[in-house]
């Protein structure tokens, strides 16, 4: 494994950079629980990064650098599945945004309200199904991400792509949990940082109280390990990969989001402080595919074949 | 003969379940308001306010285990939370003002609030002065018989449906740290007073930023000498969570019950195993704590207990989330679990941080040296 970017991989990234510091991105400073950015898809599109996988020369750990870079930002938009799980599965790419949902047609799913497909792993097949405009009820939650549920399921028509796609729908739903949870991690790290270096009490910043320096140290530590387990897990696409990426990431979750808001007071539990941005969406990501348990199970399986134990 | 405990169970259990409401407390606003005010001044019509008070002042002066039994019935009937906007008149504005009063200022207030009259809340923390409350800047300058106060409060909660405030306040200009401060009931409709309530990440506005410009308040209204108020503010801070939080780590402990009902799966319910132990741990200590305080003076084990229950809350409202999972309508209701999740990160923070209070414990419990800050 080469720790280091290719120089394809260095380009595509200042692209993005480059298209994101055009938009000018900025945390919403007025009180919302949910910033779902449409010109950032637009221009995403645009620009061609949501299609990497398919383009010539790249591949899954090129897309999941850019789904991490994405997540990072203060505002949500739909690019892990696009990225990550739909080209593996739909002839039509161009049908997105995509939607995934595991279970009952009726559970509410992220980005349902703006997809145009929703892949839906029903336990024994997976089926596409074609969103038509005002299928789709919106669904008020607290946890950042737009979610919707399909007000009439049996209306729509789906496609079987078979139960033989199941093991590979799940694993890379995993890889996307994890490389999307690396992002959020980061920039809250970041923005806590920044804010125990500059918030004083006692006369001094708080970031200099070792009670608070050895906890960020375990947080940036947990962060560490998502990550390189998520680009580990894209680069191999293997099965045990994803399931102890997507593991470690919703097992860390509670206790990273926890330490990082504690530290930043009664500010950082208001909507004017913009780290719920992150802790929101990271929250979410954590019930996804059984939670943790979930992936814990689906690891011991694809490692050590713990159903013939 | 005096009631026996059984008896005294009985008919806690009775009256409440006749008379706890039948629909939870509206989150803010004037709704959530009206809401306390009415459930509180029924406890007190059918005998049940005050419970924890001296007689002396309109309370019930019940023992401990009474108290005990009172908040076991309480939580099992799934009385409004004891953690709304009655909680700082009934569990500090009121003790505070029993323990370090004017017999005026008691005989004027505590009837008030004991009959649902009032809401109070607390302008204690500053934009600067968070876990330092020492370094505090709201100045109130003496004029005449009147204090004329200007400055800013900020995470004062319930301030916007508030009536009084207790106010800490520079009142020594020439002071620093704890000295030259003063504890002051707030009227909140004096005039050259604002307040701007702030949206948490829960939703709800649950406390507020206040500005006092020129808000003229008398010299009647300090409460425990002019100058002494870190004394009394201490009180206050000790108040804070006394035999009330029990109904809470009742409900608490009940709740994990619940969930474990509501559980399906293995994983889960080995969390649920561990925090049903904690659960009783944090119960027992509770009651050996609050039977101990009866009869003589306590230390500051009550941080742990209160450290204890802070922790156990927060990972009760993650298990909730867990079990129901993110979008069930259990959890995106109005009273949800999502709402009690996002809220629960307050439990480590608001009336003292964990980090505050394990330095608490670590120096006055654990007797270890006293570090730097
Ligand atoms: C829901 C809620 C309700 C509240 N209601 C009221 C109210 O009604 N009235 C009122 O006056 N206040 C109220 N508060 C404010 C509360 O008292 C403060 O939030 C609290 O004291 C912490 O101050 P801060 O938020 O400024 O955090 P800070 O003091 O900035 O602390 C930030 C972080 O630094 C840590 N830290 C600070 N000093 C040290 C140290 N020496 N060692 C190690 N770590 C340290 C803290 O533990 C915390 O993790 C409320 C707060 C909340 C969340």
């Amino acid at each position: 494994m080469d720790f280091d970017f290719s120089e394809d991989q260095a380009a595509i990234l200042s692209g993005l950079e480059q298209l994101i510091s055009s938009l000018n991105i900025e945390a919403p400073k007025d009180a919302v629980f949910s910033a779902y950015s449409q010109a950032l898809d637009n221009e995403l599109t645009e620009g061609g990064f949501l299609d990497i996988t398919q383009q010539e020369g790249f591949g899954l750990l090129d897309g999941a650098l850019i789904v991490e870079r994405l997540a990072r930002l203060p505002v949500s938009v739909e690019a892990a599945a696009s990225v990550l799980i739909a080209p593996a599965f739909l002839e039509d790419t161009t049908r997105r945004p995509v939607a995934i949902l595991q279970g009952k047609l009726t559970k509410p799913a992220r980005f349902l309200p703006m997809a145009k497909t929703l892949l839906v792993d029903t336990d024994d097949d997976l089926l596409r199904i074609e969103i038509p405009e005002g299928a789709v009820e919106e669904v008020e939650t607290l946890f950042a991400y737009p979610y919707g549920c399909l007000k009439n399921p049996k209306a729509l028509s789906s496609v079987s792509l078979g139960a033989g796609q199941l093991a590979k729908f799940r694993r890379r739903w995993r890889i996307a949990i994890a490389v999307e949870a690396a992002g959020l991690m980061q920039s809250a790290l970041d923005l806590v940082l920044e804010h125990v270096k500059t918030r004083q009490q006692f006369g001094r910043p708080i970031g200099s109280f070792q009670a608070i320096q050895h906890r960020l140290v375990m947080a940036a530590e947990l962060g560490q390990a998502v990550r390189w387990l998520a680009f580990k897990a894209a680069w191999s696409d293997d099965e045990g990969d994803a399931a102890i990426a997507a593991t470690f990431a919703q097992d860390s979750t509670p206790k990273f989001v926890t330490d990082l808001h504690q530290f930043c007071g009664a500010m950082g539990l208001t909507l004017e402080f913009p780290l719920h941005h992150w802790t929101y969406r990271l929250r979410a990501l954590l019930g996804e595919l059984g939670g943790s348990s979930g992936q814990a199970i689906a690891a011991a399986d694809a490692v050590w074949g713990s159903k013939n134990v | 003969m005096s009631e026996s405990l059984d008896d005294f169970r009985a008919r806690a259990r009775s009256w409440l379940q006749e008379n706890v409401p039948e629909h939870g407390s509206p989150l803010e606003g004037p709704e959530s308001r009206d809401y306390a005010l009415a459930w509180q001044k029924r406890q007190f019509e059918g005998g049940w306010a005050g419970l924890t008070w001296p007689a002396a002042y309109g309370g019930k002066d019940l023992s401990v285990l009474q108290q005990i039994v009172w908040f076991e019935e309480y939580a099992r009937a799934k009385a409004p939370s004891t953690h709304n906007a009655l909680f700082v008149g009934m569990n500090h504005a009121g003790p505070t003002l029993i323990a370090c009063g004017s017999d005026a200022q008691k005989a004027f207030h505590l009837p008030k609030i004991m009959k649902g009259e009032v809401i109070w809340c607390q302008g204690f923390s500053e934009p600067n002065a968070g876990s330092d409350l020492a370094s505090l800047r709201t100045k109130g300058v003496v004029d005449g018989d009147e204090l004329v106060v200007n400055g800013q409060k900020i995470w004062s909660s319930y301030a916007d449906i508030g009536d009084y405030q207790e106010l800490l306040i520079r009142t020594d200009p020439d002071s620093s740290r704890h000295h030259g401060l003063s504890w002051v009931i707030c009227d909140m409709k004096t005039p050259g007073i604002t307040v701007r309530p702030i949206k948490t990440m829960a939703g709800p506005a649950k406390y507020a930023e206040v500005f006092y410009d020129n808000v003229r308040i008398s010299l009647s209204n300090i409460v425990g000498g002019l100058n002494n108020g870190w004394k009394t503010a201490m009180a206050t801070l000790g108040f804070e969570r006394g035999t009330a939080s029990l109904a809470l780590q009742i409900s608490l402990g009940l709740r994990v019950e619940e969930l474990i009902a509501a559980n399906t799966d293995a994983v889960t319910g080995e969390t649920l195993m561990d925090l049903r132990a904690d659960a009783a741990a944090l119960r027992a200590m509770s009651y050996q704590f609050a039977i101990k305080s009866e009869t003589g003076p306590v230390g500051s084990e009550g941080s742990m207990i209160r450290l204890y229950f802070a922790e156990l809350a927060k990972r009760v409202a993650s298990a909730s989330i867990d079990i129901f999972g993110i979008a069930a309508p259990d959890v995106l209701a109005e009273h949800g679990l999502g709402f009690d999740y996002f809220d629960s990160y307050s439990e480590t923070i608001a009336g003292g941080t964990a980090e505050i209070q394990r330095n608490i414990i670590a120096e006055r419990v654990l007797g270890l040296p006293r570090g730097s800050r």
